[in-house]
């Protein structure tokens, strides 16, 4: 195989699938000694290892590099995945054929799905996941790529050359620099390295540089960033202690057991491999006015605390919460790390208080009397960049073909990281192929609002998905993931399986199928009423009424209906999955039809492009304010939408660059004589004609 | 964004029924966006106003006003009594016009209705088609916009298309401050507010209700007890309503049933409601004595405001309508603009200063004698300075700058100052140079009123109705369910309509109200 220069270990390049890869790479042995890849990964975190995935889904050659290869899919602080919010991130990643869903299902200890009873666009799948299991299946997947090769080695610098001439950009990135001084090139480079740019760990008075507990912070990476010129801030987090599972007396507090059934996170799984009596359960403690006091007394002694570096204001560590809702009981909940770990996570308990302090506080939690602390809280302070600095591609402004995902870019949380890994792992490698990027919108997933709020509105705190920054939450639901981008995702982007995307293919027809059987069902009400007595329908009404808005009723499900109708409904009952979506798709059909109505002017302006090399700084025939310029030039919006959506852009500045778009282009065509191009810029502006 | 939704949350949550008949109705054809409205002949004394309609229910909306089955014949004036679908009531009778797309003005389907320009008449037509499901009022500049998404305007043409939407935007802006200066202003951001935060709580109870623990004891110091609740009353000793309740807070329920009966109120008392301020608004300012409120009374003929020697007199806004070269004008005399005086003239001087923002038209007035005393280079550099230094399509607030006092300069002295803007030199105690500043005034109100966006109250009304209208009818639906995504649509869709109305509205002030309140997190 190759030869690498360097201290870097190849750990694995196993290509067991197919021959495929082989003759590729073969292929390539005439090429330089100096190895060559189309996509370079740094960091092999949850955005890493998707993104390396992701870019050898799509038929990349791809290189991981990671610290350390026995870290990759390592859960560095809560033992748990999905939630509010996150899984629908999740469902998204999977639907992209991303591993952190399959590999969940396959790991957990505890599922439980939150939020049953406040209708399906909001229920938030999550489960407490074995982190050993998680580490291991993780490997075993990455480590099974096709086309993706794993290499332990820090990078100290970047290679960069000229840039190419029809992008934007002041240079562009053509590999990476070794710490041991040993190069290797590549057509794209993604950075994942999550808190290890210049990251701190910090308990107590103490502080010593490091990215997670143990491991090496990158500390050259940082300056080269920063001499390039990107804009860097500084974040912080923080994870609790872990504290002996037999240490604790869990016979006195509240349990709480997993869901029976377990819903799987992955749309190709029925089920998780664990049945529901072998799973664990969670306990939940409180805090008490003692917990207040031992943080009220040792202010001094906590430096985290005092730092005006910004934390998450929703994730908080035990001290602020005690210093911001004062005299509160808050809750603590003891979660297991694994199925045989000994370790207990005491989520709501994270802090930064000296070591012999944070035991002495845990010990005055009830149920907690005797907990011996094995490892200690502790909190991380970490450069970030600001994410205005990429575009939706997740592809920098300054360097081309330098893709940034995870923590690198502001955000907090393995699932928010996992879903910008695959969109920087498709893009890099579409960037190879010269296919135009894939951006997924607001409109389509949380991928989209997660990516557009970042990259046209910035972050000054670690970002996290919530529903409530989802404008068409009732559309973008976690069921029906697989419609919204499994399809996209094998046409646009490549990154699916054949397999995956004839699933999507025959669920998105039973469903359209199964809408218009139930909407072509008309009976009286009061037929309904006979046939299903338990609906809470009026009989007053005299119009017919279809199937499908009977099913809207809470107390109707599909069987109950295929029981009153069994032809032609019976065959939609068999499969479990399509009958429950058919419920959901009924529940929210009447505010979607309209919805949909609100995506399509969202994706109106989305069609409008704004050229990647305007110079917003000192184009002269366009009218705008010096503070408008500013904004548009440091978030440099791709498309009209993107731009309106910046505070402070007015609707006459918009107009103002729609003139402009239009008059350069016309110009542009103009002097185009030559037949090829002018050819091509018709087309364009007769694409661009019917957007407008 | 949320444009249009509340007829969706509405009918969605209205239930099946409704939602059949409506969309068999055809009413409005979905897809190509909403139709839209406006007033598009200026204010000011006319014979005819022109209102506008264009998108897909322009021929339905004709048809409902004017009562008939058919169209009129494409591009052919047609006379027509209008009356009020809801009533029945006749409006006027007015020409009509309809430009089928997409040969019209912006390429969708367009009415022309040219009615006789009477307020009370503009006005009935106005609320007529606000009340046609799938109209709503123009926002600023969108009907260029749609002609100009359209190919319906060439290049040459949109140059001046940006200028003229800022212009638009910012007249509308004031238009939309004036309206919501005083009660009804301060009753909106009042809706407003206990939406945001009835939203924001339901958005916690979403987003943290269970995953992120948010915490009962938080909940109780809060004041609302309910949702933290881990193990609520058994569900099924309970009908399925109270359910919704005892889940939701009832102070969050409660509030939402109040904002209700305050907006139906305040919706059928509309009519006789707030006193419409029409006219192009006239402020005079200037620092303290300069002659500001001689000016007001010499403009409007008759002692609106006391004059005296002494400065600080004025301490209050004095409006009062007038006829100034034939254009109608809300004339406003203003507190001097000073610092460092006492809380009554701190509070006249900020009035004066809010009242300055609302202006079309600025009477900036100075003491020829006194132009070297601080207070009068003070004023040069923050007032004139600033509204000058916008270029016109910056800024569509107009200035005059007027030299008052001009019998006390000497006639063989030097004149005031060199470095001045343009100016006029008046003097209210002799009426010298009146005449040059009525034909300025003339020439400035011409543009100010004959630009049609400036300012119609009226269709500024409408828009208030509208969204009142839209906030109501969401709130409606926001019903005992089990969904509560569904509920929070409706409780988004009608804060959506507010905002429209007040401003505000991001998903931050949601999430602030939310880190404020409650201690989320693990």
């Amino acid at each position: 195989m190759f030869y690498l220069r360097g201290c870097g270990r190849w750990v694995a390049a196993s290509f067991t699938k197919q021959q495929f890869p082989l003759v590729r790479l073969s292929s390539d042995s005439a090429a330089p000694r100096t190895p060559h890849f189309d996509v370079i990964v740094i960091g092999g975190g949850h955005a890493g290892t998707e993104a390396a995935t992701a870019a050898a889904r799509c038929g990349s050659r791809t290189l991981l590099l990671t610290h350390r290869v026995d870290t990759i899919g390592q859960m560095s602080c809560n033992p748990s995945f999905g939630g509010i919010g996150k899984g629908h991130l999740m469902r998204e990643v999977d639907a992209l054929d991303g591993l952190c869903s399959r590999i969940c299902d396959q790991s957990g200890v505890h599922y439980k799905v939150l939020n049953r009873r406040k209708g399906p666009a909001v229920w938030g799948l999550r489960a407490q996941i074995d982190r050993k299991l998680y580490k291991q299946n993780m490997q075993k997947e990455i480590l099974n790529t096709p086309l993706l090769t794993v290499q332990e080695g820090a990078v100290e610098d970047l290679i960069l050359t000229e840039p190419e001439p029809e992008h934007t950009g002041k240079c562009r990135v053509s590999g990476v620099v070794l710490v041991d001084g040993s190069t290797v090139y590549a057509e794209s480079v993604i950075l994942t390295t999550g808190t290890f740019l210049r990251g701190m760990i910090v308990i107590g008075l103490e502080m010593h540089p490091a990215g997670r507990l143990g491991d090496q912070p990158s500390i050259g990476l940082a300056q080269t960033l920063e001499k390039l010129g990107f804009v860097v801030g500084r974040l912080k987090t923080g994870t609790p202690p872990r504290i002996a599972k037999d240490s604790i007396n869990f016979s006195i507090l509240n349990k709480q057991t997993p869901d029976n059934p377990s819903v799987p996170f992955s749309f190709t799984n029925e089920t998780v491999w664990i049945k529901p009596e072998d799973q664990l359960p969670c306990y939940l403690t409180y805090t008490n006015p003692r917990v207040d006091e031992i943080v009220l007394n040792n202010l001094h002694l906590n430096s985290h605390v005092k730092e005006t570096t910004r934390g998450p204001r929703y994730c908080p560590s035990i001290e602020s919460k005690v210093l911001r809702f004062p005299n509160r009981l808050h809750q603590v909940w003891l979660e297991p790390e694994g199925m045989d770990s000994d370790l207990i996570y005491p989520q709501g308990l994270s802090m930064t208080l000296p070591t012999e302090l944070q035991e002495k506080m845990i010990t005055c939690i009830r149920g907690l009397e005797k907990a011996k602390v094995i490892q200690p809280g502790y909190g991380v302070q970490y450069d970030y960049l600001d994410p205005r600095q990429i575009t939706p591609s997740l592809e920098t402004h300054l360097v081309q073909r330098l893709f940034f995902a995870g923590q690198i870019n502001g955000t907090t949380g393995y699932e928010e990281a996992a879903a910008q890994g695959v969109i920087a792992g498709i893009n890099a490698s579409l960037r190879v192929s010269r296919k135009p990027p894939f951006v997924v919108s607001r409109t389509e997933g949380y991928i989209g609002v997660l990516i557009d709020d970042l990259t046209t509105l910035g972050t000054s705190e670690p970002y996290r998905m919530f529903t409530s920054r989802v404008e068409f939450r009732l559309s973008l639901r976690p069921d029906n993931a697989d419609i919204r981008l499994t399809l996209r995702g094998y046409k646009d982007a490549g990154c699916v399986s054949q397999q995956r995307y004839e699933r999507a293919c025959w669920m998105k027809s039973s469903l359209e199928e199964g809408i218009s059987v139930l909407k072509s069902i008309e009976f009286s009400s009061s037929k309904w009423k006979n046939l299903i007595p338990e609906v809470s329908i009026s009989t007053s009404r005299s119009l017919p009424v279809r199937a499908l808005d009977v099913l809207k009723y809470e107390e109707v499900d599909m069987d109950s209906l295929a029981k009153a109708v069994p032809e032609p409904l019976k065959k939609y009952t068999k499969c479990r999955e399509l009958a429950e979506r058919l419920k959901i798709e009924a529940t929210y059909e009447s505010v979607l039809f309209h919805q949909l109505q609100e995506i399509k002017g969202v994706q109106q302006d989305e069609a409008l492009q704004l050229p990647k090399d305007i110079d917003y700084l000192t184009i002269r025939d366009v009218s705008l304010s010096h503070e408008v310029r500013e904004k548009l030039h440091f978030s440099r919006p791709q498309t009209i939408g993107a731009a309106s959506r910046i505070p402070g852009v007015t609707p006459a500045a918009i107009i103002n660059l729609l003139r402009f778009v239009k008059t350069t282009q016309q110009r542009q065509a103009a002097m185009n004589e030559s037949p090829k191009t002018d050819q091509c810029l018709r087309n364009a502006d007769r694409l661009q004609e019917r957007q407008l | 964004m949320w444009r249009g939704l509340w007829t969706l949350a509405a009918q969605a949550a209205r239930g099946p029924r409704r939602l059949c008949t409506r969309r068999s109705s055809g009413a409005a054809a979905p897809g190509s966006g909403a139709t839209i409205f406006a007033l598009s002949s200026g204010q000011g004394r006319c014979g005819i106003a022109v209102i506008r309609t264009s998108g897909p229910s322009s021929g339905h909306a004709l048809r409902i006003l004017t009562a008939a089955r058919d169209l009129p014949p494409a591009r052919h004036a047609s006379l027509r009594l209008l009356s009020d679908p809801r009533s029945g009531e006749p409006l006027d009778r007015a020409l009509v016009l309809w430009f089928p797309g997409p040969r019209s003005f912006t390429g969708e389907d367009c009415v022309e209705f040219h009615v006789h320009g009477g307020p009370a008449v503009v006005s009935g037509v106005l609320q007529a088609l606000g009340s046609v499901p799938g109209l709503r009022p123009a926002e600023a500049g969108e009907f260029t916009r749609r002609a100009f998404a359209n190919g319906k305007l060439n290049l040459t043409e949109v140059e001046g298309l940006a200028d003229l939407i800022h212009a638009e935007t910012e007249a509308q802006r004031r238009q939309a401050l004036r309206q919501l200066d005083g009660e009804l202003g301060h009753l909106c951001r009042g809706w407003a507010e206990t939406l945001t935060k009835a939203l924001a709580h339901v958005e916690a109870y979403i987003d943290f209700g269970e995953d992120d623990n948010l915490e009962e004891g938080v909940l109780e110091q809060g004041g609302s007890t309910w949702w933290g609740r881990k193990t609520p009353i058994s569900p099924q000793r309970l009908p399925s309503l109270s359910l919704f309740a005892c889940l939701l807070s009832p102070t969050a329920d409660i509030e939402v049933r109040a904002l209700e009966v305050a907006l139906g109120a305040h919706l059928r008392d509309a009519r006789r409601g707030q006193r419409l301020r029409s006219g192009a608004h006239v402020v005079v300012t200037g620092p303290p004595n300069a002659g500001k409120s001689s000016l007001v009374n010499l403009l409007s003929r008759k002692p609106v405001s006391i004059v005296s020697p002494e400065p600080g007199t004025t301490r209050d806004v004095l409006e009062t309508p007038v006829d100034l070269a034939g254009f109608p004008v809300l004339l406003s005399d203003t507190a001097g603009l000073r610092e460092g005086v006492g809380p009554v003239e701190q509070e006249g001087v900020r009035r004066a200063r809010e009242r300055l923002e609302q202006a079309d038209l600025i009477l900036a007035m100075l003491d020829a004698s006194d132009l070297a005393s601080p207070s009068s280079c003070n004023f040069l550099a923050t007032v004139v300075a600033s509204v000058g230094a916008q270029s016109p399509s910056d800024s569509s607030q107009r200035l005059l700058l007027v030299l008052n006092k001009s019998d006390l300069l000497s006639p063989e002295g030097p004149g005031p100052r060199p470095d001045l803007p343009p100016h006029l030199l008046l003097s209210c105690l002799t009426g010298e140079g009146l005449d040059g500043l009525l034909e300025a005034l003339r020439k400035e109100l011409a543009a100010v009123c004959g630009d049609p966006s400036t300012g119609s109250p009226l269709l500024t009304r409408a828009r208030h109705q509208h969204h009142l209208q839209g906030c109501l009818d969401a709130l409606s639906h926001y019903k005992p369910s089990k969904d509560l995504a569904l509920a929070a649509e409706a409780l988004r869709v009608a804060r959506g309509h507010l905002t429209r109305l007040t401003g505000g509205g991001g998903t931050e002030e949601i999430l602030d109200i939310i880190f404020r309140d409650f201690c989320v997190g693990k």
